[in-house]
């Protein structure tokens, strides 16, 4: 009994190790090749300790100088991090948390604004903005819409609402794919009017970016986030819904009773329930459009992402090409690496909530 | 604090399913009023109506000389306790309890002061920093309660707020809440199911069945002279036993045929209700309640004519009494009450219920004569149901 109890645990054990070096290896790998001088990478016995490190790679693929000791760099990467981090861990434990995770957001935005002064930049650096502009923006629009939609089908019970959930159902099922080239000719023609109308050219006084000169969808990071922003809005709808399906209606008439009108029943009792839900759904999101190739791909052919400015690393054969991807790899994974480390309890429990009441 | 006015409350949904017919109640100020009735009787679409959830169909609502038919639920000076008790999960006590100030924009100062003055009022000051969650049932209903009273409201609105919580725990808030009201003088209106929680906390209770008001009176009149078969039955417990019987008239002497056995019924019984005579020979509904009989064997001065022979089929030994069920002879009336569980019996018998003093021997299978105290019972129509008292 004991034995077989015994025996089965180690086997357990043994399974999960597996499981784990199986997933974990290529990201081993990718870091190993990223930090190899690249005779070590062409080599053709792989090299797998003992080599010489270096961050020639990560110089090569960010900076547009040769002769920036990269310590400089990690540090400022860490500091910021860790202040961040602080700040973060100050805001969940006080009782007026949102200055402090604010503060945080402004810090990164300082770095980030601060470090091209620093240190000279490749155009990578302007993807890195892309995907964090591309990333927060559809967040923010898919997770208001899906809010308020959730909020919406969850408590509407009519045909209408069936069938509004059956259609975002069957778009979600649909093959990405299949989305791209209608999107990039509806874009196309939407440009092409703009263009041939004058609109394209209008000056408008409170919309006047620099360096934008005309008005177009294709090749903008606009063009990106409306794409995600309509490809996910199911996903967000379906989630938030089956979470509000969840809050008793109790609670807003309680609200309403109490003296709110139904806005400050959704707003002050409603929405601050919902916040496992919306980290969670938030995360997907956050997941969803860091790691979008296709779309950018096709709808923005100069304003990358970062994805998409790895992959067009990764065709050459030359091994110097392969390092910079790999560090590329490396460098973008991390962000959503500590991202989910901070959040995953919220993940879980958002994936979990769907089943079990409480 | 106001008066209350229903007057005939509509509730007609989409389906065309009509909730509520012609609701009419008035609630005197500081009033404490049970709506109760059988599940599915529509007493919490009454409650909901008054509080503003649902839409009034047809009539009025008027809390002092405000009509309130079109009025916004947050305006309505209203709150209620709900069965679900609806806590908000992510604020401690005292924000769920000062919420309703906090929408009202009343100081942090006052706010504190006001919550603090409930919290002592429910005993809840202990808790004031722990969320819904941490906190036992009871408590929970407090924090609840907590909620509606920390703002002096119009009007209080309770929706089953007991039914929650384990028996002994609502005997103790069934009196805690009583008590709560009476000190703050809030007109109450309070929707239950339970027909003791009615009898104990209400100034007055109102039965309702199936949407219709079935009689509005004082706990008391309420089970001293029901207007009809449903109330007679709903009210008390164990139910009053009601069967279908004759009375006839001979030299002078009345006698109530119930199936094969006949009791003598006293001239002053007739006497005080001048109607009955139209019924003479013909069939109507008797009622009697199970403490208007006792065993004979403990009371054995008791006219012989006004006893029933019967044999016990099930002895209940509570201590204080025992309660004895046993059959008879004669044709059952459905009071029309849902939740009523199948009376044990046929066309021909039907079950009686007895609340014999503790001092009675009687054991299952006992052939005992059963004392009746005619000048307790109850004579309804056959074929409306009410009381017939005139």
């Amino acid at each position: 009994m004991r034995r077989s109890s015994t025996l089965s645990r180690i086997g357990l054990h043994a399974t999960m190790l597996v499981l784990v070096v199986w997933s974990i290896l290529p990201f081993i790998w990718t870091f190993q090749t990223s930090i190899k001088f690249t005779r070590d990478v062409a080599a053709k016995k792989p090299v797998l300790w003992g080599y010489e490190t270096t961050a020639n790679a990560y110089r090569a693929f960010w900076l547009d100088e040769d002769d920036i000791n990269m310590w400089s760099v990690l540090v400022y990467i860490l500091v910021v991090t860790v202040i961040c981090l602080i700040l973060g861990q100050i805001g969940r434990r006080v009782r007026h948390s949102w200055p402090w995770f604010t503060a945080a957001v402004g810090v990164i935005f300082v770095a980030l604004w601060r470090f091209p002064k620093v240190w000279e930049v490749n155009d990578e650096y302007d993807f890195l903005i892309n995907s964090i502009v591309v990333t927060v923006l559809t967040m923010l629009i898919s997770l208001s819409i899906g809010l308020l939609a959730g909020y919406g089908l969850a408590r509407y019970t009519g045909i209408s609402g069936a069938v509004i959930l059956i259609v975002a159902l069957g778009f979600r099922a649909l093959p990405r794919t299949a989305f791209v080239l209608p999107y990039f000719f509806g874009a196309k023609e939407i440009d092409d009017w703009l263009a041939s109308s004058g609109v394209g050219s209008w000056d408008f006084p409170l919309i006047d970016f620099p360096g934008i000169d005309t008005l177009q969808i294709l090749d903008t990071r606009l063009a990106i986030v409306l794409a995600l922003v309509a490809v996910n809005q199911p996903f967000t709808i379906w989630m938030f819904r089956s979470f509000f399906m969840e809050v008793p209606k109790e609670i807003e008439e309680a609200a309403m009773m109490d003296g709110a009108t139904r806005l400050q029943a959704f707003r002050r009792v409603i929405i601050p329930m919902m916040w496992p839900a919306i980290i969670a759904t938030g995360l997907f999101t956050m997941l969803l459009a860091y790691n979008e190739y296709l779309f950018v791909r096709v709808l923005a052919p100069t304003e990358w992402t970062l994805p998409v400015a790895i992959v067009s690393l990764t065709g050459g054969e030359s091994s110097r090409t392969i390092t910079e991807a790999a560090a590329a790899s490396v460098s973008i994974t991390l962000p959503i690496v500590v991202v989910i480390i901070l959040f995953q309890k919220h993940l879980v429990k958002g994936l979990g909530a769907g089943a079990v009441k409480g | 604090m106001s008066t209350v006015t229903l007057d005939k409350l509509t509730k007609i949904y989409p389906n065309g399913f009509q909730a509520i017919t012609e609701l009419s109640l008035t609630l005197e100020d500081g009033e404490f009023l049970v709506l109760v009735g059988p599940s599915g009787c529509g007493k919490s679409t009454a409650l909901r109506m008054i509080a503003g959830l649902e839409d009034i169909s047809s009539g009025d609502l008027y809390v002092g000389e405000r009509r309130l038919n079109d009025v916004q639920p947050k305006d309505r000076d209203i709150a209620m306790v709900f069965q679900s008790y609806a806590l908000y999960p992510q604020m401690t006590v005292a924000e769920n309890i000062g919420f309703p100030l906090k929408l009202r924009k009343i100081s942090r100062k006052d706010r504190q002061e006001q919550v603090h003055q409930a919290a002592e009022i429910l005993e809840l000051t202990e808790q004031l920093e722990k969320k819904p969650a941490q906190l036992s049932g009871g408590q929970r209903q407090r924090v609840a309660m907590g909620r509606a009273i920390v703002r002096r409201p119009a009007l209080f609105l309770m929706d089953e707020p007991l039914s929650n919580l384990d028996a002994k725990l609502r005997v103790q808030m069934r009196a805690d809440i009583a008590g709560i009201q009476r000190e703050l003088g809030v007109t109450t209106f309070y929707v239950t199911h339970d027909q003791v929680e009615a009898m104990t906390m209400g100034d007055r209770v109102a039965v309702i069945k199936d949407g219709i008001l079935q009689q509005a009176a004082a706990p008391e009149a309420l089970y001293e002279n029901p207007d009809n078969v449903f109330v007679a039955a709903f009210i008390g417990s164990p139910s009053m036993n009601l069967y279908e019987a004759t009375l006839t008239e001979a030299d002078g002497d009345y006698r109530l045929s119930l199936g094969d056995q006949a009791l003598s019924v006293p001239d002053r019984v007739v006497a005080a209700r001048p109607a009955l005579r139209d019924y003479l020979g013909q069939p109507l509904v008797v009622g009697f309640r199970p403490e208007d009989l006792e065993d004979s064997a403990v009371v054995p001065d008791h006219p012989d004519n006004q006893r029933l022979e019967t044999e016990i089929a099930v002895r209940e030994a509570l201590g204080a009494e025992t309660l004895a069920h046993f059959s008879i002879a004669a044709p059952s009336v459905d009071s029309g009450d849902p939740d009523a569980l199948d009376e044990l019996g046929d066309e021909e018998s039907s079950r009686c219920t007895a609340r014999f003093s503790a001092a009675t021997r009687v054991r299952v299978g006992d052939r005992v004569r059963v004392n009746v105290s005619t000048e307790r019972l109850h004579f309804f129509d056959r074929k409306t149901h009410l009381a017939i008292r005139s």
